[in-house]
């Protein structure tokens, strides 16, 4: 197989466990989460953290999914049952903090220069052979969170987010508390974010605090929007879209060398904000059409 | 079961829309509250359900003061309440809207959905007879399996009255249970309104609709801007002076 | 002593630009009712304009009105192309819109301006001395520019007729479209005002420090936690909020560091939340 399409594979799943926890969240909850990125770092650190001193692999990426989830634990104590815009503020404004935490604690993160030399999840194979092997991995997360998505959806506890979704306060009337609800929901998207971020982490086997800014967080948002919101088969859809367009751009850039990276990472930002706009008026079922209908 | 409303007030600044409202309903009775549009009903309904925090008054349910209990709590102390433009599941059939009302639902969570899945399936399958015998005392078979959000007015009502009965409440309060719904539902409305009645249930309705509502309940308060202005048997009521203007006065139809 | 009174004062300082921009959010907020992110990259676009404006007309009066015009122009046109489409939408579908268009204007000022910091050339003059206490001159120019804004916010807001009606709108929109007050005059103005204001923050902003595409963005949380804080809706509560967490922030600084200056707003925001959702301010708002 061409190593580039490995390569656009495994950072495709590492974006697809986010949009799931997301699609969780926002599609079949109605929980506006606009700090995703800040447990993707919080996983991201830790597994980096714990293997480049000696953990092996396998205990800190369990570690890593743990220790997003606990990270999304406060954020929902405090603001889980603020109304929704107030909910999406606090937790873009947590995402932010946790980069801080990560430009500022040094002696923990290495502060602006960040972990180098975080290591393969298999440090016993090299080259093409390391590429699949991290794909067979990845792909078993996400294999594994897609079930466990169709389970939930299918579930009681599936019918009452979908019932928040549609109307929190007859939640109320009925004698069930939606913050309960939102809580799991928070913490389980939290819990894959983490994962993926130790995914993200051991396969660049670099990160730094710039990579963990919020416009990821409303990539994935884009993601899940063109998907169609509330379908899994709408975030996986989502996922390719956003990949091909993020993958076309460094096309973009072959053809046209004269453009400067920086350009073209504004271009970037210019187009997921467009795309975010044009959605969110004309289109905001989605791709795929009506998330009803999974 | 008794319910004992007690002096419900809810200023918005200087404007007082609920004025110390007492109702008092005793042995799981039929009790209307009824008044002209803007009289504060529908505010009262929100005071005693918990969905909106009073200036004063307290409730109680069976002996028990409510206090400062959240809107969740005083639904699980088993007052359910309906809302004046109905609040289906939308997107959810009929049949998982009923599903979803029913009280202690081991699969609501997530680690008994992943790691105890047959004591879930166990309990959907019970649940899920319940369900069967709602629908068919509400005669809502024909829809069961459509989006709620779908329905006409009046079966949004009747699915709203089915969810309250599948969460076990002792009372059930209606915000205007025949508004929009045509008068062969409403006698029918009315005569499982009785029923559940004769099985324990106590209600507390707000109507417009005197005719119907008189010939139900066994009581009746009448509400004018905020104020109780009457109360005590329909037919009393309905002929007292000061009602009668209200009403009139008030544009009521 | 001095250290703590000047500490103060530059608290003051940074607290009237966080203060203009929570009045930009608070504005929005009351009247088209939603969270607007693109506040922050609004005030971004203002000191471009200013910027532009200083260099081609070589004046900073002038250059500063570009810059004015500019914010406010972007805000009636994002209201127009944007936000009206989606007045009659959940308030999540105008943040989530706001949110592209910050980062839709934030890459056009990349694209247009490069991603180098850029400087105002402003005179260069001696400190007052004033009790010990060193005032740059400058700093007393952007605090009467900051009031000045605020009181002509205020004129407007209840002085003239198409004031009452915003005022009408914001204290109950459901009313005043029954008594068929026109949205149209009462949007363009509520939004070319926002505009203005944010320009306004961002042009101030840009002369005391550096003027880059990325400075709005990050202005972001603590515009929100003044509207927050000084009661959502309330323009003088803004500014008070604004003062506030800008004084705290200084004052926070020798013991939180630099860094996590930004901390301290994300943390008056939570707590103001939690404890006293309406604000220092706020009217009892009505149930959703």
């Amino acid at each position: 197989m061409d190593a580039y399409l490995i390569a656009i594979a495994i950072v495709s799943g590492i974006y697809l466990l986010l949009a799931l926890g997301l699609n969780l969240q926002f599609g079949l909850t109605g929980l506006i989460n606009f700090g995703h990125v800040g447990f993707f770092c919080v996983g991201a650190y830790t597994s980096a953290i714990l293997s480049t001193n000696g953990v092996p692999v396998a205990w800190s990426l369990l570690a890593a999914a743990l220790v997003g989830m606990l990270a999304a634990w406060p954020l929902g104590v405090i603001s889980i049952r603020l109304r929704e815009d107030y909910f999406a503020i606090a937790s873009l404004g947590f995402s932010e903090i946790v980069r801080l935490v990560a430009t500022s604690e040094g002696w923990l993160t290495n502060g602006v220069q960040g972990i180098a030399g975080i290591p393969r999840i298999f440090s016993g194979v090299t080259g093409q052979s390391q590429a699949i092997a991290m794909l067979a991995i990845v792909t078993v997360f996400c294999v594994l969170a897609i079930l466990a998505m169709r389970r939930i959806v299918r579930s009681p506890f599936g019918r009452m987010i979908e019932a928040i979704r549609d109307n929190e306060e007859a939640v109320k009337s009925l004698g069930k508390d939606p913050a309960g609800f939102k809580m799991q929901v928070l913490l389980l998207g939290s819990m894959l974010a983490g994962l993926s971020g130790a995914l993200y982490a051991h396969y660049i086997g670099y990160i730094s605090p710039d990579q963990f800014i919020p416009f990821i967080t409303f990539q994935i948002w884009m993601a899940i929007i063109m998907g169609g919101v509330g379908r899994i088969s709408g975030t996986v859809a989502g996922v390719i879209i956003l990949m091909v367009f993020l993958e076309g751009s460094r096309f973009l850039r072959d053809i046209a060398p004269f453009i400067p990276e920086v350009a073209m990472a504004s271009i970037r930002l210019g187009a997921i904000g467009l795309a975010l706009m044009l959605f969110t008026i004309y289109r905001p079922q989605g791709l795929m059409g009506d998330y009803t209908k999974r | 079961m008794t319910l004992e409303i007690k002096e419900m007030s809810k200023a918005y600044g200087g404007l007082t829309v609920v004025d110390r409202v007492s109702i008092t309903m005793e042995d799981a009775d039929i009790i209307g509250v009824i008044g002209p549009n803007g009289a504060g009903k529908s505010t009262l309904f929100s005071l005693v359900t918990g969905f909106l925090d009073g200036n004063g008054g307290d409730v109680v349910l069976d002996g028990k003061p409510l206090g400062n209990a959240s809107a969740v709590e005083r639904a699980q102390a088993g007052m359910v309440r309906t809302f004046q433009v109905p609040r289906e599941f939308a997107h959810m059939t009929v049949r998982e809207n009923l599903m979803a009302a029913a009280p202690g639902q081991g699969g609501e969570n997530l680690i008994t959905t992943f790691f105890r899945p047959a004591s879930v399936a166990r309990q959907e399958k019970e649940i899920a007879g319940k369900v069967e015998e709602t629908i068919r005392f509400l005669k809502l078979g024909v829809v069961a399996d459509t989006p709620a959000g779908r329905l006409s007015g009046g079966q949004k009502k009747l699915l709203e009255l089915g969810r309250a009965l599948m969460t076990g409440a002792k009372l059930i309060m209606l915000d205007e249970p025949f508004a929009g719904v045509n008068p062969v539902l409403i006698e029918e409305l009315s005569q499982k309104i009785r029923e559940l009645n004769a099985r324990g249930i106590g209600f507390l309705i707000i109507e417009h609709d005197l005719g119907a509502l008189s010939k139900l309940v066994s009581k009746l308060y009448v509400m004018d801007r905020g104020k109780l202005i009457a109360s005590g048997e329909p037919a009393a009521v309905l002929s007292d002076a000061a009602v009668r203007e209200a009403y009139i006065g008030g544009g009521a139809n | 002593m001095t250290g703590f009174a000047e500490l103060l004062l530059s608290g003051v300082m940074s607290g009237l630009i966080i203060g203009l921009a929570g009045l930009a959010v608070t504005l929005v907020f009351g009247i088209a009712r939603f969270s607007n992110a693109a506040t922050g990259d609004t005030m971004t676009l203002g000191a471009y304009g200013a910027l532009l404006g200083t260099t081609l007309t070589g004046s900073l009066i002038f250059g500063g009105l570009v810059g004015l015009l500019a914010g406010a122009l972007a805000a009636v046109l994002s209201y127009v192309l944007v936000f009206r489409q989606l007045a009659n939408r959940s308030p999540i579908s105008s943040l989530l819109a706001s949110i592209g268009l910050a980062f839709f204007v934030r890459a056009g000022l990349g694209l247009a301006f490069g991603h180098n910091q850029s400087v105002f050339q402003l005179d260069i003059v001696r400190p007052i001395r004033f009790l010990d206490l060193r005032i740059q001159p400058n700093d007393l120019k952007f605090a009467a520019i900051a009031l000045v804004t605020l009181v002509i916010v205020f004129i407007i807001l209840h002085m003239t007729p198409i004031g009452r009606r915003m005022r009408a709108v914001a204290d109950n929109p459901l009313l005043a479209r029954v008594s068929g007050i026109a949205p149209r005059p009462v949007m363009f103005t509520l939004w070319a005002m926002a505009g203005a204001v944010s320009a306004i923050a961002g042009i101030i902003l840009g002369m005391k420090t550096v003027v880059s595409p990325e400075m709005g963005w990050d202005m972001l949380l603590p515009a929100f936690a003044a509207a927050v804080l000084g009661g959502i809706g309330h323009p003088v509560g803004a500014i008070v909020g604004g003062l506030v967490i800008g004084v705290a922030q200084e004052l926070a600084t020798p013991f939180v560091g630099f860094t996590y200056k930004i901390a301290v707003s994300f943390i008056v925001l939570l707590l103001v939340l939690l404890v006293r959702p309406r604000g220092m301010f706020g009217r009892v708002e009505g149930v959703r």
